[in-house]
């Protein structure tokens, strides 16, 4: 009996899963999605000395964007634009547009406490109120008088932080107990319980030891899901393995040496980064040849 | 800046030098393969059967130290290129090797029988142009030259084109040469694919330059014919 190649049973092929797998999250897949947040021509500057100059970039809903870059390039400084952090810091001046939504989050009428409900921060630090597990989630939806179904409130922020299993029966219990890795995921869920829409993470694993490392990131591919997620990191790798885009960073210093400042070198998918980035500058970074 | 990760590069080139020595040991042994062949000397052709011991020894060490850099190292870019093509060259030199020993093999079979002396010349040439090869293909690589890389589809249609002159010969060949021709069309097809894998170390080559990988020559829509 003749079979042909066409009557043998073929298996499944999944063919959107195959080519996310051999290339990654696809750039136009990526930007036909809702843009979160529109940088245009932004700088940063402390004292009138410029931090950060000139930068343009696009972030879309329900991905990771990672920040990379030397120390001294801006990027925790370009983080902490997106929800209004630098406000706090004397002598800091914000310069161009910051879009969010299509709204204008510099904008006269913006009022910033509401800004930082809607993006939240986990830093590098983890940094728990000296109150327990249950009261630092319950905080943020107090202050905002968000009283009832707190509860419900608590434990779905906890769910979503991977964090519920560990402290469900001991919710009173002080969360300065908790291990490092545990107390970042309390941020982390501190800050989910408001049902934020963004979440900003500076350096979110740079305190906590390799498996607290791991469950943040498994966390950061679940949150992505239903949060739209900007972090900073000093570890590349960990850059390749969460991040669907990823914004390279660099320091300019003038030739007298006197000013330096942080330049936005390449924004790409963190497949194309790690790849084949167009920059040589990018490609002496992530390769490590020059730090 | 100062320069960076001084220990890698240097691992990354110590790699890339145990290329050029398999690819040293492949081009001896298809030197060998090919004169033992075209001379029919069965001695010089146990040589080159044992002397694949050597290439699979080299082979093995750079299979091994890839596996090492790799899980110690985890390089990006254009390094993890330079470590995939190697990866892919390194197997591509050890099959090139295979095929020299399968000639030295058919070689031996056939050394008493009565030969064609235009196939022998065809051969002689062919394991020259395979040798050719292997050196532009290892030059493209270590340059990152694309169209270097890309030059030798033209020298594998060369090889190709002897290929199927062999068979029209064989076809004209007189009853008694018969048994050597059918050993010797083997040979042939041995040689042919010493340079398809020349090619693929070309498109590596080319893959490290450009960042793209694609095939030169697409096998299913080619038009040239088979023989």
């Amino acid at each position: 009996m003749v079979t042909s190649m066409s009557q043998t049973e073929s298996p499944q092929i999944d063919s959107a899963r195959i080519a996310q797998v051999s290339r990654g999250l696809d750039r136009a897949e990526i930007e036909r999605r809702e843009k979160v947040f529109s940088v245009v021509n932004l700088g940063v500057s402390y004292n009138g000395k410029p931090a950060l100059e000139d930068v343009t970039l696009d972030v879309h809903t329900n991905t990771v964007t990672a920040f990379i870059g030397p120390s001294g390039c801006g990027k925790s400084t370009f983080i902490r634009c997106f929800n209004r952090m630098n406000d706090l810091i004397p002598g800091a001046k914000v310069e161009g547009t910051v879009l969010y939504h299509g709204a204008d989050l510099y904008g006269r009428a913006v009022d910033p406490v509401d800004v930082r409900r809607r993006i939240g921060m986990v830093f590098q630090k983890p940094n728990p109120f000296p109150k327990s597990i249950y009261d630092n989630v319950a905080f943020g939806p107090r202050v905002l008088g968000l009283k009832s179904g707190l509860d419900e409130r608590v434990e779905k922020a906890l769910h979503d932080a991977a964090l519920w299993d560990e402290v469900k029966n001991r919710l009173k219990d002080s969360a300065l107990g908790l291990s490092g890795g545990q107390q970042q995921r309390l941020c982390i869920a501190r800050a989910l319980a408001v049902e934020p829409d963004v979440i900003l993470m500076d350096e979110p694993a740079s305190a906590l030891d390799p498996i607290s490392t791991t469950r943040i990131e498994d966390l950061m591919h679940e949150l992505k899901r239903e949060y739209t997620i900007v972090i900073v990191t000093h570890n590349m790798q960990q850059a390749a393995r969460v991040a669907d885009m990823t914004a390279f960073f660099s320091v300019l210093v003038h030739e007298d040496g006197s000013a330096r400042r942080g330049v936005l070198v390449e924004y790409d998918t963190t497949a194309k980064i790690f790849t084949t980035p167009a920059d040589k500058r990018t490609e002496d970074y992530v390769t490590g040849r020059f730090g | 800046m100062a320069q960076a990760r001084i220990t890698f590069q240097e691992e990354l080139r110590e790699l890339e030098q145990l290329l050029d020595v398999e690819a040293e040991l492949v081009l001896r042994s298809l030197r060998g393969a090919a004169e033992a062949l075209v001379t029919g000397d069965a001695e010089l052709a146990d040589e080159v059967i044992a002397f694949d011991d050597d290439i699979d020894d080299v082979y093995l060490r750079t299979e091994r130290a890839i596996e090492l850099l790799l899980a110690r190292q985890t390089p990006v870019a254009s390094d993890l290129r330079l470590v995939l093509a190697i990866l892919h060259s390194n197997l591509h030199l050890e099959r090139m090797g295979d095929l020299c020993t399968t000639i030295a093999k058919l070689t031996k079979l056939s050394a008493d029988l009565p030969s064609d002396y235009v196939l022998l010349e065809a051969f002689r040439e062919m394991g020259e142009r395979g040798q050719e090869m292997i050196r532009i293909a290892l030059d493209a690589l270590h340059q990152r030259d694309a169209g270097l890389a890309e030059s030798l589809l033209e020298l594998d249609e060369l090889i190709d084109r002897s290929n199927r002159r062999v068979v029209a010969r064989l076809l004209e060949l007189a009853p008694e040469n018969l048994e050597w021709g059918l050993r010797a069309i083997v040979a042939s097809r041995c040689l042919e694919r010493i340079g398809d894998h020349a090619v693929d170390i070309g498109e590596q080559a080319a893959f490290l330059a450009t960042g793209e990988f694609r095939e030169f020559s697409d096998a299913s829509h080619d038009t040239r014919p088979l023989v």
